[in-house]
C-alpha cells in the first residue's frame, strides 16, 4: 500500500473503509467503479448536509443585519484587522455567524488523501479481485479512472470542469466580501493545475462531484434567499403589515443592503437586546430602513393596486 | 535555538504548509478572528509545541457549526497560566 509517507500508515484504516465502501457499491449494488466514486461522494455530502443547512440558515439570518455590516465595512475599510475583529464581535453579539467553521474540514482532509492512495494503488490492490470489472466512465469517455489526469484528453476535460466548479462553488459559498480574497479564489484552481495533473482521474471525479454539489447547493440557496422579499410581498397583497416588528424574521433580507428608503418607523426592526454593543451605524444605513420597502405597490400583482 | 523552540518552529512549519496548500480551499470559513491556523501559529509561538497544539486543538473544536465565533487571540487563552509564556 502507499508507503511513500509515514502518513500512509496512519491513514490505513480510512483507506480500508473507503475501499470496503467502494467494493460494496461495486459488487453488491452493481455500480461501475466510477459510479461508485460518484455515489461515495454523494453519500459524504449527504452526511454533512445538516451542517450545510445550518450554515445556509445562518447566511439567511445574516441578511437582516446587512446594513449594520455594511456600516462596519465603511467605518473600518482602511483597517482590515480591525474590521475582522469588529465583524466577528458583531456576529457573536447577534448570535449569527455565516462562516462554515473549521472543524468540519478536519475529517475531510484525511478522507481526501486516503482516497488518493486508494485510487493510486487501485490496479494493484483492488482490481485483481475483480478482473472483469470496468474502470471506465460513460462509455469509455474516461477510459480508466486510475490513470493520471494527464494521461487522456478526458482528464483535461475533467480538469476544466474542476476549475470552473471550484471557482463557482467557492464564490457561492464563501462569506467574505474582501475583494483580494475573492480574486484569490478565482486564481487558486489554476495554481493547483500542475499538481492536480498527477492525480488519479477518479480522485478528480470525487472532487468535481463534490464541487458540483456545492454549486447546486449555492444556486438553490441564492434562490431561497429573498432578494426582493417574496414572503413579505405575499402578505402585502391582502393586509399590509401595520407593525414592522411583527415580521422581523422574514423582514428586511436582501433589501437591507440598499436602504434607500428610510423607514417612517424604525422601532422594532432590530432587537435592542441583540444589538447591545454594536457601534452606531453610519448615515444612510439605519437599521430600520428596509421594512418600509415592503409596501411598494408595484409588487402587488394580485390586487392590481 | 533551544530545542523546545525548534519543536515549536516545526509545528508552526506544519501549519504554514497547510496554509499554503490546502488552506486556501478552506479560506473564509473560520468563525473566529484570528483564524484557527493563525491562532495555532500564535499559540505555538507563545506556549511551545505541545501546549500550543493543545490550544489549537481546543480552538478547532470550538470552531464548529454551532458556535458563534468571535474575537479570540492566543494570548488571551486561560488554559495555561500566563507565567509560562515564552516569547516576548
Amino acid at each position: 500500500m502507499g508507503v511513500s509517507l509515514p502518513l500512509a500508515g496512519v491513514l490505513q484504516p480510512i483507506e480500508d473503509v473507503l475501499t470496503a465502501i467502494l467494493e460494496w457499491l461495486h459488487s453488491d449494488i452493481g455500480l461501475t467503479w466510477a459510479w461508485a466514486i460518484v455515489v461515495l461522494t454523494l453519500v459524504v455530502r449527504l452526511l454533512i448536509l445538516p451542517l450545510t443547512l445550518k450554515q445556509i440558515r445562518s447566511m439567511q439570518a445574516l441578511q437582516v443585519h446587512a446594513p449594520e455590516l455594511k456600516a462596519l465595512q465603511q467605518k473600518y475599510k482602511h483597517d482590515k484587522q480591525r474590521l475582522n475583529e469588529e465583524v466577528m464581535k458583531f456576529y457573536k453579539e447577534n448570535k449569527v455567524n455565516p462562516a462554515a467553521s473549521c472543524l468540519p474540514i478536519l475529517p475531510q482532509i484525511p478522507i481526501f488523501i486516503s482516497l488518493f492512495y486508494v485510487l493510486r494503488d487501485f490496479e494493484k490492490e483492488v482490481f485483481p479481485d475483480y478482473p472483469q470489472s470496468d474502470l471506465g466512465f460513460l462509455n469509455e469517455l474516461i477510459p480508466n479512472i486510475t490513470d493520471k489526469i494527464s494521461d487522456h484528453w478526458s482528464g483535461y476535460l475533467l480538469l476544466a470542469i474542476y476549475v470552473g466548479s471550484q471557482v463557482t462553488s467557492t464564490l457561492l459559498m464563501s462569506t467574505t466580501v474582501d475583494k483580494k480574497q475573492r480574486i484569490l479564489f478565482v486564481i487558486l484552481p489554476f495554481v493547483f493545475i500542475p499538481f492536480v495533473l498527477r492525480f488519479p482521474t477518479g480522485l478528480m471525479m470525487y472532487w468535481v462531484t463534490s464541487n458540483l454539489w456545492t454549486t447546486g447547493q449555492g444556486v438553490i440557496t441564492r434562490r431561497l434567499m429573498p432578494r426582493t422579499e417574496p414572503v413579505a410581498v405575499k402578505k402585502t397583497s391582502r393586509t399590509p403589515p401595520k407593525d414592522a416588528a411583527d415580521e422581523e424574521a422574514d423582514g428586511d433580507a436582501g433589501d437591507g443592503a440598499k436602504p434607500k428608503k428610510p423607514s417612517p418607523k424604525p422601532a422594532g426592526s432590530t432587537k435592542p437586546t441583540q444589538a447591545r454593543k454594536q457601534p452606531p451605524p453610519r448615515s444612510g444605513a439605519q437599521p430600520g430602513g428596509a421594512p418600509a420597502v415592503r409596501r411598494r405597490k408595484k409588487r402587488n400583482p394580485r390586487t392590481g393596486r | 535555538m533551544k530545542p523546545s523552540r525548534a519543536a515549536a518552529s516545526l509545528g508552526i512549519g506544519v501549519v504554514q504548509a497547510y496554509r499554503h496548500t490546502l488552506g486556501p480551499l478552506a479560506m473564509g470559513r473560520c468563525k473566529y478572528h484570528p483564524t484557527c491556523s493563525q491562532y495555532a501559529i500564535d499559540a505555538m509561538r507563545e506556549q511551545g509545541l505541545v501546549r500550543g497544539a493543545v490550544l489549537a486543538g481546543w480552538r478547532l473544536l470550538r470552531c464548529n457549526p454551532w458556535s458563534h465565533g468571535g474575537v479570540d487571540y492566543a494570548r488571551d487563552q486561560r488554559l495555561f497560566p500566563l507565567g509560562r509564556r515564552r516569547s516576548a
